[in-house]
């Protein structure tokens, strides 16, 4: 694993760009639609792991409401490029900004709680925007939802094909990583996972503890919307079945199966949760049976995740000396 | 006014069956210290436990509250050991993202075993209706309320004694306030978690199927929509409290009923995660005015 | 660390494992030719001619259809019939030499009920080349979902259920056999509220309370029954719920306050008996009327008052027609249901598309040719009745008033109107 990470980090560059021209290709490659739909299911899968795992994984504050994000900006982009015919690539600003808003309202009431009661605000506020989204007949069209959502265009294509919206998923996937990246990197970054790793010990030390969260939870929530407004005109029809709490607990399970706080975990979590899913089609009414065994077993083997971090406080104590003797057996036997 | 007292007697029906699914749920999150989403399948499991007493045995009411507390007791046993045994000390998601699966694996299984059709739940307490006079108008109260009504408060009452008289109840309060003093204390922290998570799974699956004999069906997918009250309802009372928790369940039932009456059927869930957030902005810690006991 | 590495291992092996294993079941599809590949992934680059041309010699080619059907989900006893519509109707084709001498080929999938998987896969089918026209799906929602896409490829979707009057005009390629809203809910409101109702039950009705789904079904069933009931001068009360409600409770308790005349259910599944037993359970004596169920087994069987409901039917499987009731009982021992109106209209669409193939005779078979040849097809004798479509691209049923009687459906003779139309 670590010869891996010299590697990466050796040739770096050059392996994001390899990595990114297969990526690029791949739609030339005359693969069947469907799975070029899957790709693109596991690229917005990611981002809207990536952007749960932004507030879950880094400031350790644990939101289950992610699908009331995404539904905004679901919502919003449908409303306003169906009715006003606004241009798709505005709506992506517009639809993110508004879910930040909305997840700065959000963020207010849970700067006082702390666990569970986070965790239940926000399911709550996720369940109410379902709720709204179900209900305010003029705008969302109600149980209707709404229908024949305008295809994005690009230089007077229109990109309908799931082969085009290929490079919209991708472009967002790649812009997402990119500025988390950064963000990560920078203070506010820094500042997050010293909330996460302990909230008492930041505070003392001059961090300001409420805004850095409020500021975290704006930050999930716009890359959330941004994936919202992408999602609405790929599946051409939402309504607010699309938006339940299984689609948060969902997006939850890609992230804790990759490994919460890793930029990587989320879109290998996605990719295994989507591939599983469809792969286990064959199995009709026994897959979810399946799928949910899996589940526990991957949780029972990796509860950090597949690529988690085991050193942090994610990984809780008792994995943590686990991991640790393997490692020192590991390393043990590398030697050789 | 015959109409508003009618509606609030139909609210107290649903919140006090509400509140005994907030008492097993806080049961549960007290002495296990880990919240559940797989609560709904439980009380879906129950339902199905009493369904089958019905179909094999005939209406014989306490036989079936009895097979519904046995099957989701056993349940009960398979989800502690599944999800919560082994996570004790590690981070709240794993064991949350755990139950999670379970709840999808009970349920799609449920759908295979019992099928996925509505099961109907006919004539076990009959349709009698009694007319009462209150204040110059007229409430009808069914027999089948005042069962449940009834039915609620003896099981709540009975779960008091069990926890103030008996020394498994002494000790599973004392491991729903502090699992390492219990343990200095000699206590078998594991086996009283165990037992605690099982005997609130048993609650939920009475409320299970009370809510199959008000509704008159029972159904594989059930669940899921009152897992979420239930959870609701004990944020509300504290998590913990068991007192508090049944008073939340009463007030989220109530509060739907009302909010049909000045609104529409369709905003029901609104209300109550509204009624929630509301209270949490103004109490964060629900009803429970002490501190401590956090989870 | 050595963990992790196995774990990642082991996660791609599975994964690996498994799209293997689902090529190999596509494979095995191939070579057999099933016409059951009920919920399975849809096949590849597979070049369906080249086979039928080597292995069915007596063919001069093959068409495949691509099926969509709620196989499991709300709607899953639906689903169900369709399959067993589809593909007893593909077999008996086949079996007399083909549509036009062309064997036919159903390639059914799994919407699950739901509007998102039913508009992916049918993308899945419109991008296949292979597949000249669809069948299905089972809710107006999906389908009107689908009626974009369809249109943008030009490919025939042609739904036995769908029943939203605004369904079949969102484009060309769309058609509908189910009938529509606007002569069903109409048709309820006149003759039932406005004949069986009065002369029968000897209830006169002025206020009628209405509760209903809140979808686009339910919608569109409520629109048309208020044009009609208008007319009539109904006084008119409504309430809605959200699909997946169980508790009527209090919805209940606020219409029978309001005191109508009579109870009109608007939904197609569960809610219908569960309204009407939580009705009955306090004590609320009224004429029940439900429009969307059909003549559902389902819903007689769990009636705790089953001598109490009245709904409209376009089709009932009347034992004394021996072609019907030996359908019948052959769908209720593949099934283990009897069959409503579903399966027998997913029957009758595949015949539809074998007589379109008929009538473009020696021309060649392509999307356009299905689309234009079933647009123009004279009037059908089908099992489920007569099939004309309309200018839209759907039809317009005659409907009868068919009650329970002691948990059974039967049709209530001498109240026939279906022929004076609405």
């Amino acid at each position: 694993m670590q010869k891996i990470k010299d590697f990466y980090n050796k040739y770096k560059v050059i392996i994001l760009l390899v990595l990114f021209v297969i990526m690029a290709v791949i739609p030339f490659l005359g693969i069947e639609t469907l799975y070029i739909r899957y790709m693109c299911n596991i690229m917005m899968y990611a981002t809207l792991a990536g952007s749960l795992n932004a507030i879950n994984g880094y400031s350790g504050q644990m939101c289950l409401g992610q699908a009331g994000f995404f539904a905004i900006g679901a919502y919003t982009g449908a409303a306003l490029s169906k009715n006003f015919g606004v241009s798709f690539w505005l709506l992506l600003l517009v639809g993110g900004l508004l879910a930040m808003l909305i997840g700065f309202l959000v963020s207010l009431p849970t700067l006082r709680l702390s666990g569970i009661y986070l965790s239940i605000t926000t399911l709550g506020a996720s369940e109410i925007i379902r709720i709204i989204a179900q209900t305010w007949t003029p705008v969302t069209g109600g149980t209707m939802g709404i229908k024949q959502i305008p295809y994005p265009e690009f230089f007077g294509l229109d990109m309908f094909r799931p082969q085009y919206y290929y490079y919209i998923f991708l472009f967002l996937l790649v812009l997402f990583l990119f500025v988390t990246n950064r963000v990560l990197k920078s203070r506010v970054g820094r500042a997050w996972m010293s909330i996460r790793e302990d909230q008492i010990a930041a505070k003392s030390l001059g961090v300001e503890t409420s805004f850095y969260k409020s500021t975290n939870f704006m930050y999930g929530a716009f890359w959330a919307g941004v994936i919202g407004v992408a999602y609405a005109p790929f599946v051409n029809f939402i309504d607010s079945t699309q938006f339940t709490t299984d689609v948060g607990f969902n997006v939850l399970a890609m992230v804790v199966l990759g490994g919460q706080g890793t930029l990587v975990g989320p879109i290998l979590g996605a990719a295994v949760v989507t591939i599983l899913t469809e792969a286990l089609r064959f199995l009709e009414s026994w897959r979810y049976v399946i799928y949910a065994l899996l589940l526990i077993a991957m949780m029972w083997g990796r509860p950090q995740g597949l690529v988690g971090a085991s050193k942090s406080m994610l990984a809780g104590g008792k994995i943590k000396v686990k991991e640790d003797k393997a490692k020192a057996k590991a390393e043990g036997g590398s030697a050789k | 006014m015959g109409y508003i007292l009618n509606q609030l007697l139909n609210g107290i029906c649903q919140g006090s069956i509400y509140a005994l699914m907030a008492i097993g749920y806080s049961v549960i999150v007290g002495v296990v210290g880990m919240v559940t989403f797989a609560y709904g399948e439980v009380m879906m499991i129950g339902a199905f436990s009493a369904y089958y007493i019905f179909i094999y045995v005939g209406n014989n009411l306490p036989l079936a509250i009895l097979a519904a507390f046995a099957g989701s007791f056993i349940i009960g046993i398979v989800i502690y050991k599944l999800c919560y045994e082994r996570f004790f000390t590690a981070p709240r998601h794993i064991s949350l993202l755990c139950t999670i699966g379970i709840s999808m694996l009970l349920k799609n299984l449920a759908q295979i075993v019992f099928g996925p059709e509505t099961k109907p739940v006919l004539n076990v307490v009959s349709n009698k209706t009694f007319n009462i006079n209150v204040f110059g108008s007229t409430l009808n109260i069914r027999l089948l309320q005042i069962v449940i009504i009834v039915l609620v408060i003896v099981l709540a009452a009975a779960l008091t004694l069990f926890f103030n008289r008996t020394k498994y109840g002494i000790m599973l309060r004392a491991v729903s306030q502090n699992k390492d003093a219990s343990y200095l204390m000699g206590i078998n922290v594991k086996r009283t978690a165990l037992l605690g998570n099982c005997i609130g799974c048993g609650f939920g699956g009475i409320a299970g199927i009370l809510l199959g004999i008000y509704y008159f069906s029972v159904s594989a997918t059930m669940g899921s929509a009152y897992s979420m009250k239930a959870f609701a309802a004990s944020v509300l009372g504290g998590l913990v409290d068991i007192r508090f928790s049944a008073l939340g369940g009463l007030c989220i039932g109530i509060i739907e009923n009302l909010g049909i009456v000045f609104t529409a059927a369709t905003f029901r869930d609104i209300f109550a995660f509204a009624f929630l957030i509301l209270v949490l902005i103004f109490r964060p810690q629900g009803f429970v005015s002490k501190k401590g006991a956090r989870v | 660390m050595k963990k992790r590495v196995l774990a990642l291992m082991m996660s791609l092996i599975l994964a690996v494992g498994l799209l293997a294993g689902c090529g190999g079941s596509k494979d095995a599809d191939e070579t057999t030719k099933a016409p059951e590949t009920a919920g399975e992934q849809q096949d590849g680059e597979e070049d369906a001619t080249e086979p039928a041309a080597e292995g069915d010699g007596e063919f001069k080619g093959t068409i495949k259809l691509g099926g969509l059907a709620p196989m499991t989900g709300t709607y899953a006893e639906y689903g169900k019939g369709f399959d067993i519509g589809f593909n007893k109707a593909i077999e008996e084709i086949n079996a007399a030499g083909g549509a036009n001498g062309y064997k036919l080929e159903i390639e059914i999938v799994d919407t699950q009920g739901d509007t998102v998987t039913s508009s992916t896969l049918c993308t899945a089918f419109a991008e296949d080349d292979e597949i000249m026209a669809i069948l299905g799906d089972f809710t107006s929602g999906a389908c009107k979902a689908d009626a974009e896409i369809v249109d943008r490829y030009g490919v025939t979707l042609l739904s036995p259920t769908a029943s939203a009057d605004d369904y079949a005009s969102m484009s060309p390629y769309c058609f509908g056999i189910m009938g529509r809203q606007d002569v069903e809910a109409p048709f309820l409101a006149k003759y039932i509220l406005g004949k069986y109702v009065p002369e029968e039950m000897g209830v006169d009705v002025q206020k009628v309370g209405v509760i209903r789904v809140d979808s686009d079904w339910g919608l569109s069933c409520y629109n048309n029954f208020m044009k009609q009931a208008e007319q009539e001068s109904y006084e008119v009360v409504v309430e809605t719920y959200a699909t997946g409600e169980k508790d009527f409770s209090s919805l209940i308790t606020k219409m029978q306050a309001e005191k109508p005349d009579v109870l009109v259910v608007m939904d197609q599944g569960d809610a219908v008996f569960q309204i009407f037993n939580q009705a009955d359970a306090i004590g609320w004596e009224i004429p029940h009327v439900a429009l969307g169920p059909g003549t559902s087994e389902q819903v007689a069987a769990q009636l705790t008052d089953n001598n109490n409901l009245i709904v409209t039917s376009p089709f009932f499987f009347d034992p004394s027609d021996p072609e019907l009731a030996a359908w019948a009982e052959w769908f209720e021992g593949e099934a283990g249901f009897a069959p409503t109106i579903h399966p027998a209209c997913a029957y009758d669409c595949v015949y539809l598309i074998a007589e379109a193939i008929e009538a473009i005779g020696d021309g060649e078979v392509t999307r356009d040719a299905i689309r234009d040849a079933l647009a123009e097809l004279p009037a059908y004798e089908g099992l489920s009745g007569t099939i004309e479509f309309t200018e839209d691209g759907d039809i317009r049923r005659n409907y009868m008033i068919c009650g329970v009687k002691d948990g059974q459906w039967t049709v209530l003779e001498g109240f026939e109107y279906g022929a004076e139309g609405v």
